[in-house]
């Protein structure tokens, strides 16, 4: 899964504090760039943007028109993280460090870029990726979460009573009623795939099991157009970090937790029960 | 036929070039760091920079030994008062200060 630093720029432009404010200017406009790390002695002091540029005297310093709280991430934050963190504070740019040290940059519109590859066009939700990528850093974390898998029933049959541009209005619709169970911070949707939604959540095992429930029952209670009927099966499966280190076992874990949770949603379709649920697991280091 | 008239002014260059204070303002051509760097280098420990909550001014440099004899909450105030009035954000405005003091004693005979 992608971090800050796959996606971040490494030929960093650097400017020190006792430079002037022409001389940043300057190298914004050579490099086409919004903002400059400010370095002393190779460790990151500041950071001078185009804004503090136009708002500041030629002459200046640096160290003068500067901030010097920076918001600086670690090459293997998720960009996920970088997002949330570019929100939180406002901010056109991270600064990428290790040990102190720059070590690059990473702009809004290019994280914003790569992050919309995992934005599904359709319906506006995470893709799959997002969630395999929450689950396990929720888990490394140390939080237990739950994974819940939901299956539209026979939506191939809608798909061919309708046809598909009714379908994608209604794949619209069931996205919508779903953010509507969502608690935000706690609850995270994605669009699987197809007519397949998951949730990972960090509620309990046992209100993850009552959220399964009403999102069958919201999608059921729905009027859908044409009068439709549209109706899911849930899977639901929860897991608690056991004794994994290794984020690459984890991804597998992760990995086993989706399944499970999908086979518990096709069990439930041909059992004709609404949810099912597989239980709660420890995760284990994998050996 | 073409001339060329010079002009030569000289005088002695005031060391420290500031006064007793200076008021920085948020837009000025030099900072309060750059003003830092050359107190430090021109007249070391004789001054200090004080950053400033103003809508003008975002520094004042006060010769230390003003504010021995007038606490800085009580002469900083005056002074930015005052500079407020005839400065602008783009200024660095420099202000000689007196400090008198009177004093009057009765001694038993």
């Amino acid at each position: 899964m992608l971090s800050v630093g796959d996606i971040m720029a490494r030929d960093l432009v650097t400017i020190g504090p006792d430079e002037s404010i022409e001389r940043a200017a300057g190298l914004m406009n050579r490099y086409r760039v919004g903002g400059l790390p400010v370095v002393r002695d190779g460790r990151l002091v500041g950071i001078i943007t185009s804004r503090d540029v136009r708002g500041s005297h030629g002459n200046r310093l640096v160290v003068d028109a500067m901030s010097k709280q920076v918001v600086v991430v670690s090459e293997d934050c998720s960009l996920w993280e970088a997002k949330e963190l570019m929100e939180q504070h406002g901010i056109e740019r991270l600064v990428v460090v290790e040990d102190g040290r720059p070590v690059g940059v990473i702009t809004k519109s290019r994280l914003y870029a790569e992050l919309g590859k995992y934005v599904d066009a359709l319906t506006g939700l995470h893709r799959a990726e997002f969630l395999q990528r929450k689950a396990a850093d929720l888990l490394q974390q140390g939080k237990e979460i739950a994974i819940i898998f939901l299956d539209l029933d026979d939506f191939g049959a809608v798909d061919k009573e309708l046809g598909h541009v009714w379908g994608d209005k209604i794949l619209q619709q069931v996205a919508q009623v779903l953010r509507g169970v969502m608690e935000d911070g706690v609850d995270y949707l994605s669009r699987y795939a197809g007519d397949e939604f998951a949730v990972v959540t960090t509620r309990s095992f046992d209100e993850a099991r009552k959220l399964a429930w009403r999102m069958v029952r919201v999608l059921a209670e729905e009027r859908w157009p044409h009068g439709v009927s549209v109706t899911g099966s849930a899977g639901v499966a929860g897991g608690r970090r056991g004794y994994m280190r290794e984020e690459a076992n984890e991804k597998w874990t992760v990995a086993d937790l989706i399944n499970m949770a999908s086979l518990a949603s096709t069990r439930a379709k041909k059992d004709r029960k609404p949810v099912i649920v597989v239980g709660r697991v420890e995760l284990q280091e994998a050996g | 036929m073409r001339k060329i008239d010079i002009n030569i002014g000289l005088s002695e260059f005031e060391i420290p070039p500031m006064q007793d204070i200076l008021l920085v303002g948020k837009k000025a051509a030099i900072g309060p760091e750059a003003i830092r760097q050359m107190v430090s280098a021109l007249s070391p420990d004789q001054y200090e920079v004080v950053r400033v909550d103003h809508d003008i001014f975002e520094a004042a440099v006060i010769k230390k030994s003003l504010v021995k004899l007038l606490p800085q909450d009580k002469l900083l105030p005056l002074i930015l008062e005052e500079g407020a009035c005839l400065a602008t954000d783009k200024m660095v405005v420099k202000a000689r200060v007196h400090i008198g003091v009177h004093v009057s004693r009765v001694v038993d005979l």
